[in-house]
């Protein structure tokens, strides 16, 4: 087997996957976060990632979790998708890089997650924005209505 | 030194150094004893000798019903430990891969599952013994330091062994080195304790069986 | 950009916002294990940070680490991270060349005096006045040990800063040493790997930039948070190992099933890395994912370590022919003995006096 046509190709057939049984036990984990988060406010977040799933446990997450109302898209160095699942409460959030590949995953029991809502110095930036643009607007209206 | 210069000190030099000593020994010991011959035996043989020798070997390996009745705890731990310790040896993956390695040979492994199993009921019946070697008052007079020495020589491995599969509080790095040491000590300490039984024992039982052999006699 | 600005200063004025922060946050909390709710911290403290000045000086080394951080497969958020330190120096990417090159190293030195964060990859070589490898005539051991007082920390980046990697294997002609050998005053955050995964690099400068500290370390001086577990712990191919389906070939069954490589030599229990977790090339695989054991790249001396191609289970030296040797000189001393044991026996035959009836009455024999 010296040369490259000395390496057979044997097809395979897709080999099944295994599933580590990951959904069930996230999907209680859920259940007492949300739970919690009804009982005293405090919001909690699953890292995805960080659990040893396989395409398996990963589909009977999102079977079982289901798709809610709101899909929205932020568009910060690279997409990232935020939805609530059928479950109200509990939302997915996944960041993508620029490229399209997945930087991290999470279940996030919130009311609202965190990346959606703007943050006080953004806003504080906003306002002044707003006002040099209304500056800049009401000093072009002058310079019209003084011709 | 970290633990990684330990760890392939143990699996390089610190193995040949402890397979020479084995091997040495092993061999001195043996050649001795067997060099001290005795006298040839003019008397004719009833029965024949070899013969009779083997027969021994394996009538006094297998359980014997008197002692099951009186010892039983002993004799069943005692029969768990040796068999467990010679499978575990043999038939885990990874140490058919060492033998494969230094001799060329190989064969089927049992999964890591079963010999999970009988390293636990190895281990157990090591302590079974111990505590029996303590609680019982003829044989605690007998024990010398050497036989809790042999004793934890040979649970270390086992133990160590054990632990590479399941621990969390220690590194596989930290306890396969533990392990190399523990079978390096065993192999280097075992031609100069009574660990050389696991040779000589067969040994003695043919010459038991031969001679009474010749004198007509069955054991 | 001004040096007193803060970051989210800096990056607001190009239309950055607090989202991306806590978007990089999050992926690096992630990165990190840490608890998912630590990114809004994260993020926070490091909208407050200011730019963190990185002096990079390459010793004996291949510049595969460089290859590695600079082709990291995330740009655009890895952007925020290049935005947070000011690179000062460094010799393969900076412009210029010559005394204007070793001008800017004194500059930065100079200006940042105790405060920046030295990167180190390559050994250094210590034999015969450390002469085979220099720089503008001088030493990397002299380039050091004149550097790295003046650091906050040192980030030893590669296995050859952390450990001496492929420059110190045997024979190690060149006396090659690590970082940590030379330098004992300073923290050294040893990032091990031939090359290292580029975003652990990230991982411990925005640890620096957000907590002010560096990451805990283990006790060969690499980050827990990446090199805590063994590449077999976070394995997918684990349960194989624990089932005893091993792959005895990179073209049998096993293999082709995806079984576990011990066998075909993986060193993935010894090793500590990140790399079954964060992957490589943009996260699409790592090297037992496509098939081939783990080399233990992150570990000490893993160029002398054995084979790469045989089962940890088996010795790295020589032991068979040993045995024999063992074999051959038990025999022949046994016998030896055995021939000295049976003259001292014919010996003490001839030499020995019954017993008699007087012994025993105890009178003195004539
Ligand atoms: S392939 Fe390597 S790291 Fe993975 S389970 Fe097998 S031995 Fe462990």
């Amino acid at each position: 087997m010296n040369s490259l046509k000395g390496i057979p190709i044997i097809k395979l057939d897709a080999t099944p996957v295994m599933s580590h049984g990951n959904a069930l036990p996230l999907l209680h984990e859920i259940e007492v976060l949300l739970d919690q988060l009804i009982a005293t406010g405090k919001s909690g977040a699953i890292d995805l990632r960080s659990l040893p799933m396989l395409a398996d446990d990963y589909e009977k997450l999102k079977e079982i979790l289901g798709e809610g109302e709101v899909k929205a898209t932020v568009d910060a160095m690279g997409p990232s998708q935020v939805r609530e699942t059928a479950i109200h409460g509990v939302w997915w959030v996944t960041h993508f890089n620029s490229d399209a590949t997945v930087l991290a995953e999470f279940i996030e029991i919130t009311y609202i997650p965190e990346i959606l809502q703007t943050h006080p110095a953004d806003a504080r930036m906003g306002l002044e924005n707003l006002r040099s643009r209304l500056m800049s607007t009401s000093q072009v209206d002058k310079g019209e209505t003084d011709v | 030194m970290n633990i990684f210069d330990i760890l392939q000190w143990a699996r390089g030099t610190g193995l040949q150094i402890a397979v020479v000593i084995f091997s040495v020994g092993v061999l001195i010991r043996l050649l001795e004893m067997w060099m001290l011959n005795r006298k040839p035996d003019l008397a004719e043989p009833r029965a024949s000798g070899t013969l009779g020798g083997w027969r021994t070997v394996f009538t006094r390996s297998a359980p014997s019903m008197v002692l099951m009745k009186k010892a039983g705890l002993l004799l069943v731990s005692g029969y768990i430990f040796h068999l467990g310790f010679f499978i575990v040896l043999f038939f885990f993956a990874p140490h058919i891969r060492l033998f494969h390695n230094m001799f060329g040979v190989s064969w089927p492994a049992l999964p890591n599952g079963i010999i999970e199993i009988i390293t636990i009921l190895s281990i157990g019946a090591l302590f079974a013994l111990l505590a029996h070697r303590i609680m019982n008052p003829v044989q605690r007079f007998l024990s010398t330091f050497q036989d809790y020495f042999v004793w934890l020589a040979s649970l270390l491995p086992l133990l160590t062994g054990y632990l590479l599969l399941h621990t969390s509080d220690f590194s596989y790095s930290q306890m396969l080195t533990a392990h190399l040491l523990s079978v390096e000590l065993l192999l280097v300490i075992f031609p100069f304790t009574k660990l050389m039984h696991a040779f000589t024992t067969f040994f003695s039982r043919w010459y038991t069986g031969a001679m009474a052999a010749r004198k007509g006699v069955t054991v | 950009m001004s040096d007193d600005k803060t970051l989210a200063e800096t990056l607001a004025q190009r239309g950055i916002s607090r989202r991306s922060f806590l978007k990089f946050c999050a992926s690096i909390a992630s990165l990190m294990a840490m608890p998912p709710a630590m990114a809004v911290e994260m993020a926070e403290k490091l909208a407050a940070a200011r730019r963190q000045s990185v002096v990079y000086l390459s010793f004996q080394e291949c510049t595969g680490c460089l290859e590695s951080l600079t082709r990291s497969h995330s740009p655009k958020l890895e952007d925020l991270i290049f935005d947070a330190i000011s690179l000062d120096y460094q010799e393969t990417l900076v412009a210029c060349a010559g005394h204007f090159a070793e001008h800017i190293l004194k500059e930065a030195i100079e200006k940042n005096d105790g405060k920046f964060i030295l990167m180190v990859d390559g050994s250094i070589p210590l034999k015969d006045g450390g002469i085979y490898s220099t720089i503008a005539g001088r030493t990397n051991l002299d380039i050091l040990e004149w550097v790295a007082p003046h650091a906050a920390a040192v980030i030893a980046v590669g296995s050859c800063a952390a450990f001496g990697g492929i420059p110190k294997a045997n024979p190690n002609p060149t006396g090659a040493v690590a970082v940590s050998d030379i330098i004992k005053d300073k923290p050294i955050i040893n990032v091990p790997g031939c090359p290292p995964i580029p975003v652990v690099i990230t991982g411990v400068i925005a640890h620096y930039l957000t907590m002010g500290t560096i990451p805990d370390l283990d006790e060969l001086g690499r980050p827990k948070v990446f090199f805590g577990d063994s590449i077999h712990d976070r394995c997918y191919r684990r349960p194989f190992y624990d089932q005893g389906k091993f792959a005895k070939s990179f073209d049998d069954e096993g293999a082709r099933n995806g079984w576990c490589l011990f066998e075909l030599g993986c060193k993935g229990p010894t090793t500590h890395n990140a790399c079954a977790t964060t992957k490589w090339n943009g996260g699409v695989s790592f090297p037992i994912e496509s098939g081939h054991g783990c080399l233990g790249c992150s570990e000490p001396d893993f160029w002398d370590a054995g084979s790469f191609y045989t089962a940890l289970s088996a010795p790295t030296k020589d032991v068979a022919n040993w045995a024999a040797i063992g074999v051959a000189a038990g025999a022949a001393i046994g016998v030896a003995a055995g021939i000295a044991n049976r003259s001292t026996k014919t010996e003490t035959k001839r030499t020995r006096k019954p017993l008699t009836v007087d012994d025993l009455k105890g009178k003195p024999k004539s």
